[in-house]
């Protein structure tokens, strides 16, 4: 082999290991942006979001403002409350089984960056306490993991929320169900899986499962157990 | 190709060293603030919804 052919083949035997090295510097780089990055941006964000929430019920009135009266003289239902603002924080969601100091706020609609900030909720689903199936997603990982221990949960734990009026003390029913994708009769006001039988006050989580995967969701079910107002502290659910 | 860019810096040693040292927390505040967060989507960790994409189904 001649002298110019060697630094040739020393050239690219050279480039390409900088090319190896760089793809897998990068591929690191990545993994630690999903494990730890997004963890960090998502606390402090969520933090952000408890912070408002807590800030705004502890300084104006809480309750709804007056609607005006509805055209033609008929006076709206007054279990028809109002719509939560998109992609804003309504309500507060303790789950002791996750953690004694697990606190997340729960964020109307279900889009990649309202997930990114809190748990979602379904915009089609009813309204806290209400009558049909409050619905919230979350993340299982990534994001500040909220949904990490979500196959812990067991019959009987609570799902404590509160809307700074109001404490909804919910109480899951069964264990963590697997199920496909697109199977969207789990968040139906009724689920047909879930072993409710007519209307009631109910409350679904859906989180994703494997763990890294998204070919199957995990859902849990809960039906309203209690309630009770803000004003007289927390329920018995948060403090057991 | 490092070897390349090392060769164009200018400046002695420690400002070269220096250089790359910028230039290479640049890059990874690059990747950070906008390939990451477009490349992540892709990945499948977003999805824990059950009605992805079918919300004008109901």
């Amino acid at each position: 082999m001649t002298q110019r052919g060697g630094t040739t083949v020393r050239r690219i035997v050279r480039t390409l290991s900088e090319i190896c090295v760089t793809a897998g510097a990068l591929i690191v780089l990545f993994v630690v942006y999903l494990l730890f990055w997004t963890g960090v941006r998502a606390d402090s964000a969520m933090d952000g979001e408890i912070g408002r929430l807590q800030d705004r019920w502890s300084t104006g009135p809480v309750t709804a403002p007056a609607r005006p009266p509805a055209p033609g003289g008929r006076t709206a239902p007054a279990a028809r409350p109002r719509a939560y603002p998109p992609g804003a924080s309504f309500a507060v969601m303790y789950i002791p089984r996750l953690g004694a100091d697990w606190a997340k706020p729960v964020l109307e609609g279900t889009a990649p960056d309202v997930l990114k900030r809190g748990l979602g909720h379904y915009d089609r689903t009813a309204h806290l306490g209400q009558l049909g199936n409050f619905s919230v997603a979350g993340h299982r990982r990534t994001y500040g993991d909220p949904f990490k221990d979500f196959p812990r949960l067991r019959p009987g734990d609570a799902v404590v929320l509160t809307d700074g009026t109001t404490w909804f003390t919910y109480r899951i029913d069964n264990r963590p169900y697997t199920t496909l994708p697109g199977d969207i009769g789990v968040i139906d006001p009724v689920p047909p899986k879930s072993g409710f039988h007519g209307p009631g006050r109910y409350l679904t989580l859906t989180t994703c499962e494997p763990e890294w995967g998204h070919s199957h969701r995990l859902i849990a079910w809960a039906h309203l157990d209690s309630t009770q107002p803000a004003a007289r502290g927390r329920p018995s659910a948060l403090s057991s | 190709m490092y070897g390349w860019i090392w060769r164009h810096l200018p400046g002695n040693t420690w400002v070269k060293a220096l250089i790359s040292l910028v230039l290479a927390l640049t890059v990874v505040f690059i990747l950070f603030q906008y390939v990451f967060p477009w490349a992540e989507p892709l990945l499948p960790f977003n999805d824990v919804t059950v009605d992805q994409g079918m919300a004008a189904v109901r």
